[in-house]
């Protein structure tokens, strides 16, 4: 019992993350309307690039995470470009299959550029351990979650009080409506896939760190989990999406408790079954633009 | 004569929106039904219901007596009823064979293996659509675009594609969604004459159409529809002296007697 | 195109005789590639059929190849049932797998039928990866015995062609008759347009199902006839990057037609090979063909631009602009 406890504990915080990349992907599919198999690889680009700042700059949690959400965003910029703007007007599975190229472009490109190994992240936050109850918890867990819980923060402010979120928040709702009004829609959607992935890519760092790990490779596993947390909020619900993202870290790390740990992955797709078989619309009520 | 289609209390709702409420409709065999009711007054959401697009969030719609309300699309079909739709729905890169072909679906039985094996089923199957095919384009007097893809055909000819794909269906009753949209006055007219002679044929036809010459002329009964409500059923001379249509369908200007002017001359 | 269908049998006559005469006269290295040639094309067939035919996103044609391998290598090495019947259990297999996934994925559209597919092949792969009682873990299966047909063992790539050519040559075959039937059009007509294909009395989930099925059987066939080609099977061998590579054979090659599948697996493989002295550039050489071909061709080099699959100026129909649906 006190194990499982412990593992919700866990699963909380890795649960956050989660629910950061989920926010990310939610707000790119509801920005753009169109999905994209190359989050994963963008949130990968963003751990290494802290991971590269780490070793060479600067040892400072704030400048990785300005760091990967900077180069998680130029990614974001490249994927617009490639695999988005000449496609709105197109068949959906157009873009879509670009993406999936654009991802196994990145991916293998990372591979040769990084070296394919593992490599161990370094540790940015000052360790200690925090003891509640049977439940011990250290500090990167609870620094992860803060700056979560602080990133959505900014993102909840950027989406309702500036300018720039409520014009975003008019091209999820209608595109349309909202050119009609005299948004430039182009790079409005710019901007969100940008913001999007520069999320992604702070998320991608933030498992880094928690994992203590990272490779090239890892994009898929990242990417699988925002995309079964973002389905369970029907793709464009942000909070949903976190909800989702949460759930799932829950899932995972109690799921390990009874069977062995390498079927990890599974329990993400097991749950988006399930979803789907369900609800296909997602967890959420709200009505969205659906992909 | 017996009731074909009939609905009950059908209610259609979006979130707080009532596209369709408490509408009662009966189309006997052998009616040219038509449905009429200004732009958002819930045609075509209601065609969607008795074609199973949607399924109805309360009432019901029985075909021959039997509940249809909450059946999928393809097993309304094989019950008799086809349909077409407001914005054509024709298979665009398809020849127009190849879109009547796809019509004779329910009416052949080729499984995978008699494909695979080219038995007796499979070729007495293809011959058959093959034959019927050509017929019912030289019916429809399309013969000619049989082997054009359909997408690239001027708008009057695809409605008229659309209408002979959903005969191969060997229908009981035709749903038409607007068909007369887009065409000039002298289409219109060639395409009411093949209505009324599918009804002559046995077909029970139920119709949405803006154009109130067309329905005047063609309909056995009409059903006005607005703001989701059913304000009138009854035939045309009746609609056209209800005091109620008039001022809900037309408002109380002279419009009204113009379009009945213009429907008799 | 009206002469190229006159001489059709001359031409396919002619190709299959160069098929035939190819692995005798060629060198081992070259029947390998052929080998390679001939399994790609099926398995690019069969997810064409499922892709291409039907519009249903499969991503994850790995995972199918992964039960009919693993089902053909476990049947080899411990009952030693013929080989024949080895590809046949695979396939059905790998069909049966099919039916049971098509059924979350009948409500579904699109994306989501591409993230069902996505989720079956990894965790196809990770139960093939730890259920080491069965399937030998991430040692996989090895010795698998090489098919003997009238005392001649099938050991060597020269060989193995015939095998692989003969599956191609089945699928291409009955693939061809099932496309121009009633089956065919429906699957087609799903593509096209479901909803008016629906009004017309086509049972979506029943023919996207069999679809599904009969992409998958195939994929399971050609996993089975893997098996004895390579002597062993593991479970990295059917990864995500495999469904990729087949995938942007397909797109290469044309979706949506029966011989572009087979020239996309031809030029990709050849391709491939004559690079091979940058191995690890051979999938940002996939990753690359992949994004050309949607700027410049999304319907292939083969495809006809007849069909949905063409993106030429379709609008798209649902989520945008969905509310405009609803009351009319």
């Amino acid at each position: 019992m006190e194990y499982i406890l412990i593992q919700f504990v866990n699963g909380l915080c890795q649960g956050s993350i989660y629910a950061l990349m989920a926010i990310g992907y939610a707000s790119i599919v509801g920005v753009t309307g169109l999905v994209t198999f190359a989050y994963g690889e963008v949130m990968m680009i963003g751990a290494f690039a802290a991971y590269y700042t780490f070793q060479y700059f600067a040892d400072q949690l704030l400048v990785g995470i300005l760091a990967s959400f900077a180069a998680a965003a130029c990614m974001g910029f490249l994927v617009y470009k490639i695999c988005y703007e000449r496609f709105f007007d197109k068949p959906r599975h157009i873009s879509l299959i670009c993406t999936i190229g654009f991802s196994m472009l990145v991916k293998n490109l990372a591979q040769i550029l990084f070296g394919a190994n593992t490599k161990a992240m370094p540790s940015v936050i000052q360790n200690f351990f925090l003891d509640i109850g049977p439940v011990r918890i250290n500090a990167v867990q609870l620094i992860i979650v803060a700056t979560v819980i602080g990133l959505s923060g900014a993102l909840y402010l950027l989406f309702n009080k500036t300018q720039a979120g409520i014009r975003l928040r008019a091209v999820n709702q209608s595109r349309q409506a909202a050119a009609l009004v005299g948004i430039n829609v182009k790079r409005t959607i710019l901007f969100g896939n940008c913001l999007g992935c520069g999320i992604g890519g702070t998320a991608g760092m933030l498992l880094a760190i928690y994992y203590q790990s990272l490779s090239p490779t890892i994009g898929s596993t990242f990417g699988n989990k925002a995309f079964a947390s973002a389905v369970a909020g029907g793709m464009t619900s942000i909070p949903w999406a976190a909800g989702g993202g949460v759930l799932i870290g829950v899932i995972e790390n109690i799921g390990t408790a009874f069977l062995p740990n390498s079927y990890r992955d599974v329990f993400a797709f097991v749950f988006l079954f399930i979803v789907l078989l369900l609800r296909p619309e997602g967890l959420s009520k709200k009505e969205g633009i659906r992909p | 004569m017996n009731v074909l289609l009939e609905s009950k209390d059908v209610c259609k709702y979006f979130g707080g929106l009532k596209a369709v409420q408490k509408v009662n409709m009966r189309v006997r065999q052998g009616d040219v039904f038509g449905i009429i009711g200004p732009n958002g007054a819930g045609k075509t959401t209601f065609f969607n219901l008795c074609s199973g697009i949607y399924s109805p969030t309360s009432g019901q719609i029985l075909f021959e007596g039997e509940d249809i309300s909450h059946l999928r699309p393809e097993d309304i079909a094989k019950r008799g009823i086809a349909r077409t739709f407001q914005n054509i729905q024709l298979f665009k890169f398809m020849t127009v064979l190849d879109n009547v072909k796809i019509g004779f679906h329910l009416s052949t039985r080729t499984n995978m293996l008699d494909a695979m094996l080219h038995t007796r089923r499979y070729r007495q199957d293809e011959e058959m659509i093959q034959t019927q095919g050509r017929r019912i384009l030289e019916k429809v007097g399309l013969a000619e675009y049989a082997s054009l893809p359909a997408g690239n055909l001027p708008y009057g000819i695809q409605r008229k594609v659309e209408i002979a794909r959903a005969l191969a269906l060997e229908p009981k009753m035709i749903l038409l969604d607007e068909p007369a949209a887009g065409m000039n006055p002298m289409e219109t007219d060639s395409l009411r004459q093949f209505i009324l002679q599918l009804n002559q044929e046995g077909y029970t036809i139920v119709v949405i159409e803006h154009d109130m010459k067309f329905v005047m002329n063609s309909c056995s009964r009409i059903l006005v529809l607005n703001f989701g409500e059913k304000i009138f059923e009854g035939t045309p001379e009746q609609v056209r002296s209800d005091p109620g249509v008039n001022e809900a369908y037309f408002g109380k200007s002279g419009y009204w007697k113009e379009a009945q002017e213009d429907a008799e001359g | 195109m009206k002469t190229l269908r006159k001489y059709r049998w001359v031409l396919i006559c002619l190709l299959l005789a160069v098929a035939l005469i190819l692995p005798q006269v060629i060198s081992s290295y070259l029947a390998g590639i052929l080998c390679r040639i001939l399994l790609f094309g099926t398995l690019a067939g069969s997810l064409n059929v499922i892709n291409g035919y039907s519009g249903q996103m499969n991503i994850g044609h790995a995972g199918f190849v992964c039960i009919g391998a693993y089902t053909g290598a476990i049947l080899a090495t411990r009952t030693g049932v013929p080989f024949v019947l080895q590809l046949v259990c695979g396939g059905i297999l790998a069909s049966l797998v099919a039916w049971v996934l098509s059924k979350p994925m009948q409500r579904l559209k699109g994306i989501y039928l591409a993230i069902i597919t996505m989720g079956f092949c990894e965790i196809t792969r990770i139960i093939s990866l730890n259920w080491v009682g069965l399937t030998g873990g991430p040692l996989g299966i090895k010795n698998i015995p090489a098919p003997v047909f009238f005392g001649v063992k099938f050991n060597t790539p020269e060989r193995y062609a015939y095998i692989f050519l003969a599956i191609l040559v089945i699928f291409t075959f009955l693939t061809g008759r099932v496309l121009n039937s009633r089956v065919g059009r429906a699957w087609i007509s799903i593509r096209e347009d479901d909803l008016a294909a629906r009004s017309l009395g086509v049972k979506l989930g029943h023919y996207r199902s069999i679809n599904l099925m009969y992409g998958a059987f195939f994929a399971g066939v050609c996993g089975a006839a893997m098996g004895p080609y390579y002597r062993y099977i593991a479970s990295d061998m059917f990864s995500m990057d495999m469904s990729f590579n087949i995938l942007s054979m397909v797109i290469l090659g044309g979706q949506g037609t029966l011989i572009g599948p087979i020239v996309g697996a031809a030029i990709i493989n050849t391709v491939t090979e004559a690079f091979r002295f940058a191995q690890e550039y051979r999938m940002v050489l996939y990753a690359v063909i992949i994004i050309a071909m949607m700027w410049i061709r999304p319907q292939g080099l083969i495809g006809v631009s007849n069909s949905m699959l063409s993106g030429r100026g379709i609008v798209k129909k649902r989520g945008r602009g969905q509310k405009n649906e609803r009351p009319a």
